[in-house]
C-alpha cells in the first residue's frame, strides 16, 4: 500500500513537471519571442558571459597547446600556404583599389548602395551552439555596439549568417547551413535568382527556382541577391556552385552550392549594421 | 539535508558550464554529447523516479535558457525521460556495472529522438531527419562513455546523511 501510494505521489509530480512545461513552452510560442521569456534568456546569457570567458581563457591555451602538439608538421604546412597567399592577395588588392575607388564615384553619382559602404561591427565567435539541432554561434558584441536582431554576418569571404537574439553581451547567430535558414540568391555568371536553403553542417545547400534553361558553370559564385524586401544586402558572396543537373521532366534545375565561408572554423566575423527595409512579418 | 540542498544546485551548475563551455567543442558528425540529458538520465538512475522527474526538469529548463528553441522543451523531454529511468531502474537493486552504462546508452538515444518529435509537434520543423539517428546515436555514445563519472557525481550530491552512514 506504501509504495502504491508513492509511486502515485511521483506520478503527480510527473504531471505537474510536465504541465509546467507545456505552459512555459506556450508562453514562449505565442509571445513571439518578445514577452517576458526573452527578458529572462538575455539576462541568463549575460550572466554567463563572463563565466563563458573565464572557460575559455583557461581552455583555449591548454586546447591550442595540444593541437599544436599533435599537428605541428600541418601547421607549418599551412603557414607557409597562408604567406603565398597573403603575397597574392596583397598584390590583388593594390589592383584592385583603384577598380574600387571608380566604383564607389560611379555609385555615389547614381545614388546606390553598395554592400561595402555598410557600417560593420567586429566580433569574435567565442561559441558554438550547445544543442545538436542548432548551427549557431555566440558573438561577443551585443546590443551596445548596435546589433540588432536580423542583421547579416559575413567574414572577409562571405556571408555566415543572421542575428537571431541579441542580449547586452552576446550575440547568437544562425549558420547558413541550418536547415532553417533561407537566402534569395543570384548566379554571378547568367544573373538566374534563385533560393538557397540550408541543408545541415557540412552539407552542400540546395538552390530552389533556377531555371532548366539557365547556364550554370561548376564553381561559380552565387552571391546574395538583394531582391526587393530581402534579408540581406545584395553582392554578399555565398557560395561556389558544386553541382548541376536537369533531371528529365524537371521544371527546375538540381543545383547545389557549397558555402564560401568555413564556418567549422570561424574565429571573427563582421556584423553589417544593416536591417531590410521592408517591415518583417 | 542542508549539505544536499547545497550539493544539489553545484552539480547543477557545474554540467551546465561543462556543456556550455568544453563539450560545444567536442563534435563528431557534427554532432556532440548532451550533459543535461546526462544528468537527467544518471538522476534517474541513482535516485528513483522523482530525482529524475526533479533532475530533467531542472536541467532542461536551465539548458533552454541558452537554445533558441522554444523555452520549456529540453525541461519537458528531459523530465519525461528522468522519470521513465528513474522507474525502470526501480525494479534492479544491485545491478552489474554495465547495466547503468547501457541504460544511458539506450535513455540518452531515446531522449534525443523525443525531442526531435516534441520539437515538430511544437512548431520546429526540419529536425526529423536522416541526421538525427546519427545525432542520437553520437550522443548516446558520448553520453554511455560519460556516464561512470557523472553517476558518481549525482550520487554524491543526492545521498542523504542517514544513507551515508548506514
Amino acid at each position: 500500500m506504501a509504495v502504491y501510494r508513492r509511486s502515485t505521489r511521483h506520478r503527480f509530480l510527473l504531471v505537474l513537471l510536465v504541465l509546467t512545461s507545456i505552459t512555459v513552452i506556450t508562453v514562449d510560442v505565442r509571445g513571439g519571442g518578445g514577452g517576458a521569456m526573452e527578458s529572462v534568456r538575455r539576462a541568463a546569457r549575460d550572466a554567463f558571459a563572463p563565466v563563458q570567458s573565464v572557460a575559455d581563457d583557461v581552455i583555449n591555451p591548454v586546447s591550442d597547446f595540444f593541437g599544436g602538439l599533435f599537428r605541428y608538421g600541418h601547421i607549418k604546412a599551412e603557414n607557409s600556404r597562408l604567406r603565398r597567399q597573403l603575397a597574392e592577395a596583397r598584390g590583388r588588392a593594390d589592383a584592385s583599389a583603384n577598380n574600387d575607388r571608380e566604383l564607389q564615384k560611379l555609385l555615389a553619382l547614381q545614388n546606390l548602395n553598395f554592400a561595402g559602404n555598410i557600417p560593420t561591427v567586429a566580433a569574435r565567435v567565442v561559441a558554438t551552439s550547445p544543442s545538436n539541432f542548432q548551427l549557431t554561434v555566440e558573438i561577443d558584441k551585443g546590443l551596445p555596439a548596435g546589433i540588432q536582431k536580423g542583421m547579416p554576418v559575413v567574414t572577409g569571404a562571405g556571408l555566415v549568417g543572421r542575428v537571431l537574439s541579441v542580449s547586452q553581451e552576446r550575440a547568437t547567430v544562425l549558420l547558413l547551413t541550418d536547415p532553417s535558414f533561407n537566402v534569395g540568391v543570384r548566379l554571378s555568371g547568367s544573373g538566374d535568382v534563385g533560393v538557397a536553403r540550408g541543408n545541415g553542417t557540412r552539407q552542400p545547400l540546395p538552390v530552389d527556382l533556377i531555371d532548366v534553361g539557365s547556364k550554370v558553370a561548376g564553381g561559380e559564385v552565387v552571391v546574395t541577391s538583394g531582391l526587393q524586401g530581402s534579408v540581406f544586402p545584395p553582392d554578399i558572396p555565398v557560395g561556389k556552385v558544386r553541382s548541376t543537373k536537369v533531371q528529365p521532366g524537371s521544371l527546375q534545375r538540381d543545383l547545389t552550392i557549397d558555402p564560401i565561408v568555413d564556418l567549422t572554423r570561424l574565429d571573427f566575423v563582421k556584423v553589417l549594421l544593416w536591417q531590410p527595409k521592408a517591415v518583417l512579418p | 539535508m542542508n549539505n544536499t540542498r547545497a550539493k544539489i544546485p553545484l552539480v547543477l551548475l557545474l554540467f551546465l558550464v561543462v556543456e556550455l563551455t568544453l563539450l560545444d567543442r567536442l563534435r563528431v558528425f557534427g554532432a556532440g554529447p548532451d550533459a543535461m540529458l546526462l544528468l537527467a538520465v544518471v538522476a534517474g538512475i541513482v535516485g528513483g523516479p522523482r530525482a529524475g522527474a526533479l533532475f530533467g526538469f531542472a536541467a532542461g529548463i536551465v539548458l533552454d535558457l541558452f537554445l533558441e528553441t522554444p523555452m520549456g522543451l529540453s525541461a519537458l523531454v528531459f523530465c519525461l525521460v528522468g522519470y521513465a529511468v528513474g522507474n525502470i531502474q526501480g525494479g534492479v537493486l544491485r545491478a552489474a556495472w554495465w547495466i547503468p552504462i547501457l541504460t544511458t546508452f539506450v535513455a540518452s538515444v531515446a531522449g534525443e529522438l523525443l525531442y526531435a518529435l516534441v520539437a515538430t509537434v511544437v512548431g520546429q520543423p526540419h529536425l526529423v531527419t536522416i541526421h538525427l539517428l546519427i545525432v542520437a546515436t553520437v550522443v548516446g555514445v558520448f553520453n554511455a562513455v560519460a556516464a561512470p563519472v557523472a553517476l558518481r557525481l549525482v550520487r554524491w550530491s543526492i545521498e542523504t546523511p542517514e544513507r551515508a552512514f548506514a
